[in-house]
């Protein structure tokens, strides 16, 4: 498609998990409407799946104009050919200068799979819209998040992206949009691939993104067992528990916490982080912390140079005493 | 099997980019290396033949400057039976479908000389870019089938089953071959080169495919243009605490906290 051929309307593709919007989908609503309230149009959301309704009116309820859903049989399990290709018929149908979706795993390949599909363009991991004239102008990250970048799709449509999670808030919304069904099937042959199996190794919901406080341990809590400091800290503090790569990769943990590059981008009130380097990858997770302290054993830890505060130690030691002092000023 | 690992170099993402006074990220310092998530797919692709023990091989493939070279050399040391480098010097600026259609290019023409792919690996994205979008946009060219974020696999006859990794766990999905793959990190890390495989390696020569050859540059042409590239806000750096004990320097930072009214 090329630009003069589409309308102002924004899809944005809300994904379902267990039968109710995830975050990241309801958030890409909000650069959405960034959009319509420039250019005009409706924020139109897509909502696949079976069983689907409650999903959908919780969408309209949410900051969709409107919301077409496709409830069918095929669509139960998620798979990245079947639901491209509804997808594919939805935005011929609508023709959307600009399709969002929320930046989860299947949100960022259905985005590309969509960009080869009408042979356009897709920007991803997007923290931020800049509406330039008619033109959205998507920012992103790229070297490790040591570089922003601002990138524009000039011709070819629809213009795709993917919002980074937890980058946006979810619309406020008093306004209820209308929900209309769609018949769609998925075209015979576009299926190469079969899910067989959907295990789910982590069943504790984290919320990193929206927490207040987080407290991180890294590789430098040396065992499972010392990781447990971090884990009672948080706990005192009534905050969240983050992890770097190699903490996640050791078994202390669960991947679900991680921070960084491939993990959850953070910006709690405080964060703590103790036996954490500071690699790139991590620190462009957590530099839009209020207030960071860092506990490390190596004065030139590059955690230093974005920390409030640093405490050059053992965190075996330091953790102990903050734990204790907390205590006590928590109890008055 | 007849296998192929297509690898990015990029510069060294242990390394903090900033900004250069041309408007550009300064890289030009930084050593290049294999992109991190395509030394994984290798590591994965050479566990495979090593598993099957057939007589399967691998070719790397790299789209790069002249100096890549090096990168697939790398290759050679840890898995790679042979390399290729499309040389890019040419082309001022493109995007990730141009890559893909000069990819799709060169499968082409090494499909012409050494058979068909059974299985293309990519890794899940460069760490460059972080976009994620070649696999997908190579597979969607050849009409090949696509499983993301790999994290292990096996092949049975003429299909593989791939550990897909998802946010709460993984799926297990299946598909005959040819299939392209996008590699995560998997549960172990990649192997290091033994010296002797350092010196096999440098023996072995490196193919050039012309560009020319494999694409039209029409076909190159960028469809997402970057507009402007700039560093983040930077933090200052605060106090550093280091009293004779740490049960001291504990308690003076809890005493920050409180003043800075953040506990
Ligand atoms: C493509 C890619 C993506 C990545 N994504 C992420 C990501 O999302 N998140 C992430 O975190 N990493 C990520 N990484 C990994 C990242 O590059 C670093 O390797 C990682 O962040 C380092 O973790 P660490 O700080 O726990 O370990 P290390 O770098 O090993 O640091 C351990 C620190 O602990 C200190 N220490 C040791 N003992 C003690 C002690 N007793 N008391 C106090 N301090 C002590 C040491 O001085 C050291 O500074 C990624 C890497 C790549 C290549």
């Amino acid at each position: 498609m090329r630009k003069e051929d589409t309308t102002s309307n924004v899809l944005v593709y809300v994904e379902l998990a267990d039968g109710a919007p995830v975050k990241a989908g309801l958030e890409a609503l909000t650069p959405a409407h960034m959009l319509t309230e420039k250019n005009g149009g409706d924020v139109i959301a897509a909502v696949l799946g079976k069983g689907i309704s409650d999903a959908a009116g919780l969408v309209a309820a949410a900051g969709a104009d409107r919301v077409i859903t496709v409830d069918s049989e095929e669509l139960a399990e998620y798979d990245l050919d079947a639901y491209a290709d509804i997808l594919r018929q939805i935005i011929e149908k609508e023709k959307p200068d600009v399709v969002l979706l929320g930046g989860t795993g299947d949100g960022k390949d259905l985005a590309p799979k969509l960009a080869a599909i009408f042979d356009a363009a897709a920007a991803a991991d997007v923290t931020d819209i800049k509406v330039d004239g008619e033109d959205a102008v998507f920012v992103t990250t790229e070297y490790s998040g040591a570089i922003y970048s601002d990138v524009l799709i000039e011709e070819a449509r629809p213009g795709i992206a993917t919002t980074r999670s937890g980058a946006f808030k979810k619309p406020e919304c008093e306004s209820r949009g209308s929900v209309e069904a769609a018949d769609l099937k998925v075209s015979d042959g576009v299926v190469k691939t079969k899910v067989i199996d959907t295990v789910k190794e982590i069943t504790e919901a984290v919320n990193l993104e929206d927490a207040e406080i987080i407290v991180s341990g890294g590789r430098g809590m040396g065992s499972k067992e010392n990781f447990g400091l971090v884990e009672e800290l948080a706990k005192i503090l009534g905050g969240e528990v983050g992890a770097t790569r190699p903490a996640i990769e050791d078994g202390w943990i669960t991947k679900n916490h991680q921070i960084g590059q491939s993990g959850k981008v953070v910006a709690p009130k405080l964060y703590i982080a103790a036996g954490v380097s500071g690699a790139v990858q991590h620190l462009s997770g957590i530099t839009g912390s209020d207030y960071i302290v860092a506990i490390n054993k190596d004065e030139d830890a590059p955690i230093f140079s974005v920390a409030n505060v640093g405490i050059v130690g053992d965190a075996m030691k330091v953790l102990p005493v903050m734990i204790e002092e907390i205590r006590k000023i928590r109890e008055g | 099997m007849n296998i192929l690992v297509c690898i990015k170099q990029v510069p060294d993402d242990s390394v903090e980019v900033t900004m250069g006074a041309d408007g550009k990220p300064a890289v030009e310092g930084i050593t290049p290396v294999v992109n991190a998530f395509d030394t994984y797919a290798l590591e994965m692709a050479t566990r495979l033949k090593e598993t099957l023990d057939d007589g399967s091989e691998i070719t790397a493939l790299c789209i790069g400057p002249d100096s890549a070279k090096n990168s697939l050399k790398n290759c050679l040391a840890v898995g790679a039976d042979y390399a290729y480098l499309v040389n890019n010097e040419s082309v001022d600026e493109t995007d990730a479908m141009g890559i893909a259609h000069i990819l799709k290019g060169a499968v082409e023409k090494l499909v012409a000389e050494k058979g068909k792919f059974d299985l293309i690996f990519t890794g899940k994205e460069a760490t460059d870019v972080a976009l994620g979008h070649t696999g997908i946009y190579l597979a969607y060219k050849l009409g090949a089938a696509v499983i993301t974020d790999a994290m292990d696999l096996e092949v049975k006859g003429d299909r593989v089953t791939v550990k897909h990794e998802t946010e709460e766990g993984h799926r297990v999905i299946e598909a005959p071959l040819p299939v392209v793959l996008t590699v995560t990190k998997p549960a172990y890390d990649p192997r290091y080169p033994t010296i002797k495989n350092k010196m096999a390696a440098r023996r072995k020569p490196i193919d050039e495919l012309k560009l020319g050859d494999l694409v039209a540059m029409d076909q190159l042409t960028a469809k997402i243009r970057t507009v402007s590239e700039y560093e983040p806000p930077r933090r200052a750096a605060g106090v550093k605490i280091k009293e004779e004990s740490e049960e001291e320097s504990a308690v003076k930072a809890i005493q920050m906290m409180v003043d800075a009214k953040v506990l």
